[in-house]
């Protein structure tokens, strides 16, 4: 790691010229979900070994990850308000109970942290990693809980290859991984085959926009280096009307699209998807979940997606 | 290769997963619990009643509290009417709110407390006085209701919390049970606290509450350090007996505390040197009543010669202290039968008749006291630098320690008890971990910074108040009289509480008060402005001297 100062310098030349490039970047970039090749596998190395190598720190609550462990309580808010809007639950603290659940990109820790939420709550899940060091750090994790031994396991695999096997889930949930893939419309058209008919899919990441980078990148990473330089690739992120144009869209030849219409700014219906800002508030040092549709999208930076697979499609 | 490898790795932690939850005993005979609540007192015994209080546990989540004591004592614990336990606490309205709330408050002896509708705060020295009258402040639970707080015995409090919890299925009691040590497991990955108790049970914690009083083994365990200092002075407790009378209740700063529990039954919190605490606890009871009536009664110095009078000759009898004050109050023209007087008379016969004036302005004579309640106590002012630990959280006294002379301290720990009862139930409800540092981060974050308000604000009154020095106590008695008599600044606090209409945030606003009264006195500047143009020279020099003179002892704080 550089010296302090020596990074600080490095920003101040670096930070401009890269900004203004990716604001045309912004304008000029083919949309990240534009249909590709798909390649074997949309797992890419060097992220890989990137938080391979962070994920032992990934359970220091006070740590370079402290930001991630508190951003999950309003996730799980999120989550949860979503899957019972449909289904009052009889008892609160296992309001998940009798739901097959898939976290894809579990993480080593934190963001396997909603994976353990949805265990507690008593969904069966299952967490996927293409990492297996963090595949091992968090089910070591994980076995420490007594509680989450039976609704919890873990596996070293990558969506293609959980969408070869016959396993459908009520919820797929991949929380700030798709920022991270190599062909981010394989992987989520992946994440959606993986949905059952009236099931779940959550995803979590971070947008293209100026101010994502200026936070992201320039301020976490480089300034204030709340996470390490290299968590965050700018060109990588996506932004919501993607995300919503991309289920707007059959996923199959044919089929029903997921979200059947959109309004004024693109926003699509609520019962069909969702868009909600999860927005880092200094002085509280803690994270607001977005009121419902402040702005077209008040996610300039960090933002969830829900959208629910239709029954009949 | 590598994944094959991680495959079967997951397996066998899976696998050993299994093993430890078994039936709630692990393979490594660690019995397992979400919560384990180390101490059975207020604090303690709260936050368990406001879980089991709480649907969000559904009977999942399972909660252990263990206590030295015999809880037993504190079930059966049972008085005459008209007798009263020397612990008493003065219950302020968010105090019984949360109570109610959690359906605890139903289960106390109403007749065992006693609403306080109005209070003085009363300087010693000078006789000056402040009034606050729950009325005019606003003050009250629900409609109709006037009081500022409620007084009662610790042990009403304790014995319906435990009844409370007597019905709950997810809670279990250990009494008579100490905890002998805590120490962390050694399961990969966990590294959670393992408390072994004298039952021979060994219990691991998702999440450890230490609400084990000042020697707090939970904070040690935490190796969480606390900061504060003594304060070189002691409370004698006692249960005053005296003639059926309706008085105000005498906030301790002039230092005693005289606190009406029924209308001829009243608290004393008296703060003093512990070489005169030692003395009038082990004197003749007679002696702490004559000095109480006279302390109220008499000139300051005169009070002091008697102090000193005492010091010397410990073995003083009632009957000679009885002269001592009757010289006194010759000496000061005192007339033997006038409101001051204590000495020639009979209180049974005080009672009798029309009360001399300014009678009223007193609390009334103590005619004996309970046989057995006299007790002393250090004070002392201890703040935990941090409420979390990995997997553990403090609460009251093991938090916190606070001089009594507001009697707060045991608010402020039903206070965390709430905090952390709400703080517990929305993590569960998210799925979260309620042992971990994030989740229980809300806590502290609502407690620590609202503690230490209160805390030093009972500092800074005790230093305001335990100074003798004659610049300070003037500029004390006439920053008093001038507060008292200031409308703007009593209509100021009267609206402030009017704006807060719900029971919730016009609570514990007494408090809050006297504390803004005392920085306003000490901050000079902000009475200034209220007292307008006219009084500002005088007043802002007045306080501005008080505000040097109080901020002067500063170095009594290590
Ligand atoms: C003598 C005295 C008089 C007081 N008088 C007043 C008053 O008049 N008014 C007022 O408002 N406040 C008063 N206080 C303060 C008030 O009692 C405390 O603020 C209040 O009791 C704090 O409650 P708590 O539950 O946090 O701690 P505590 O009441 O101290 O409870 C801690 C509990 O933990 C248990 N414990 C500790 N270690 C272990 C262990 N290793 N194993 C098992 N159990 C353990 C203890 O047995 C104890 O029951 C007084 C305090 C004292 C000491």
């Amino acid at each position: 790691m550089l010296p302090r100062s020596r990074a600080r310098l490095l920003v101040s030349t670096l930070a401009r010229p890269s900004l203004r490039q990716h604001v045309c970047a912004l304008h000029t970039s083919p949309r990240r979900l534009a249909e590709q090749q798909p390649p074997f596998s949309t797992v890419n190395d060097a992220e890989i070994a990137h938080f391979s190598r962070l994920s032992a720190l990934w359970w220091d609550e006070r740590g370079e990850f402290a930001l991630l462990h508190k951003m999950n309580a309003h996730r799980m808010r999120f989550i949860r308000e979503k899957l019972l809007s449909d289904r009052p639950p009889d008892a609160p603290s296992r309001a998940l109970a009798g739901l097959d659940a898939l976290d894809v990109g579990c993480g080593g820790g934190i963001l396997s942290e909603a994976t353990q939420s949805l265990a507690r709550l008593g969904a069966s899940t299952l967490a996927v990693d293409a990492s297996a060091e963090n595949v091992h750090i968090a089910s070591r994790h994980a076995a420490a809980d007594a509680r989450l031994a039976d609704a919890l396991a873990f596996r070293c695999a990558s969506v293609e290859e959980l969408v070869r096997e016959p396993r459908r889930f009520d919820v797929v949930c991949s929380m700030e991984v798709v920022e991270h893939v190599d062909n981010p419309a394989a992987f989520v058209r992946a994440c959606a085959e993986l949905v059952r008919p009236g099931g779940h899919l959550f995803l979590s990441t971070v947008a293209r926009t100026p101010l994502a980078y200026l936070l992201t990148i320039v301020a976490a990473e480089r300034l204030l280096r709340l996470v390490e330089p290299g968590t965050h690739t700018f060109s990588k992120y996506i932004n919501p009307d993607e995300l919503v144009g991309f289920f707007a869209k059959p996923l199959v030849p044919g089929a029903r699209p997921w979200i059947s219409r959109t309004y004024a700014h693109g926003l699509p219906t609520r019962t069909e998807a969702e868009v909600r800002g999860i927005v880092y508030v200094p002085w509280r040092g803690d994270w607001v979940l977005a009121p419902r549709a402040t702005t077209p999208w008040s996610s300039q930076v960090n933002y969830l997606f829900w959208v629910r697979r239709p029954y009949d499609s | 290769m590598l994944l094959r490898w991680a495959r079967s790795r997951a397996r066998h932690t899976r696998a050993l997963a299994r093993l430890y939850s078994g039936l709630g005993t692990g393979s490594s005979g660690y019995k397992e619990c979400d919560v384990v609540i180390v101490g059975g007192g207020p604090a303690g015994l709260a936050f368990a009643s406001a879980l089991a209080a709480n649907k969000a546990l559904d009977g999942s989540v399972k909660v252990t509290l263990v206590e030295g004591g015999d809880l037993d004592k504190v079930r059966d614990w049972e008085m005459p009417p008209d007798a009263f336990s020397n612990r008493v606490v003065s219950l302020t309205n968010a105090s019984q709110d949360f109570l109610d709330e959690i359906g605890a408050w139903v289960h106390l002896d109403a007749e065992r407390t006693c609403p306080i509708e109005d209070m003085q705060v009363w300087d010693g020295i000078s006789d000056a006085r402040i009034d606050f009258s729950a009325a005019a402040l606003g003050l009250g639970r629900g409609k109709g209701s006037s009081q500022m707080a409620r007084l009662t015995e610790t042990l009403n409090l304790q014995r319906g919390l435990l009844q409370h919890l007597s019905g709950q299925s997810n809670i279990t009691l250990l009494d008579s049970t100490k905890v002998e040590n805590i120490f962390s497991d050694d399961i990969p990955g966990g590294g959670w606290p393992v408390v072994q108790l004298s039952n021979g049970n060994v219990l691991r914690a998702r999440l450890l509450v230490g609400a084990d009083g000042i020697n707090s083994p939970v904070r040690s365990y935490s190796k969480i350090d606390s900061y504060g200092w003594d304060y070189n002075t002691r409370a004698i407790v006692a249960t005053l007996l005296h003639p059926p009378r309706i008085f105000p209740a005498f906030l301790p700063t002039g230092p005693i505390a005289f606190l009406p529990l029924s209308d001829t039954a009243s608290s004393l919190v008296w703060s003093t040197t512990p070489a005169l605490a030692a003395v009038l606890t082990k004197a003749d009871p007679a002696i702490l009543a004559g000095m109480i009536n006279a302390a109220f009664r008499l000139p300051e110095r005169s009070v002091r010669f008697l102090h000193r009078r005492l010091l010397e000759q410990p073995s003083l009898s009632p009957e000679d202290l009885r002269t001592e004050i009757a010289f006194r109050e010759q000496a000061h023209t005192i007339a033997p039968h006038s409101a001051y007087a204590s000495a020639t008379i009979n209180p049974e016969d005080a009672s009798v008749g029309i009360p001399p004036h300014g009678a009223e302005a007193l609390p009334p004579l103590v005619a004996s006291i309970q046989p057995g309640t006299i007790a002393s106590f250090p004070l002392r002012l201890r703040h935990a630098e941090e409420y979390i630990g990995s997997r553990t959280v403090l609460i009251g006294d093991a938090a916190h320690i606070v001089h009594p002379l507001a009697g707060q301290g045991l608010n402020l720990g039903l206070g965390d008890a709430a905090a952390l009862a709400r703080c517990v139930s929305t993590a569960l409800a998210l799925g979260g971990d309620i042992g971990s540092r994030t989740a229980l981060t809300p806590y502290a974050r609502e407690r620590y910074f609202e503690n230490h308000k209160v805390m030093s604000a009972v500092d800074k009154l005790h230093k305001l108040y335990a100074s003798t020095a004659p610049p300070v106590v003037w500029a004390r008695s006439t920053g008093l009289e001038v507060l008292n008599e200031l409308d703007t600044i009593k209509a100021g606090i009267v609206g402030a509480a009017g704006g807060q209409s719900s029971a919730r945030a016009g609570a514990g606003l007494f408090w809050d008060t006297v504390a803004s009264g005392v920085e306003t006195l000490v901050g000079g500047a902000r009475v200034a402005e209220a007292v307008g143009s006219g009084l500002q020279s005088v007043a802002g020099g007045i306080l501005q001297q008080l505000a040097r003179a109080a901020a002067g002892p500063e170095n009594d704080r290590r």
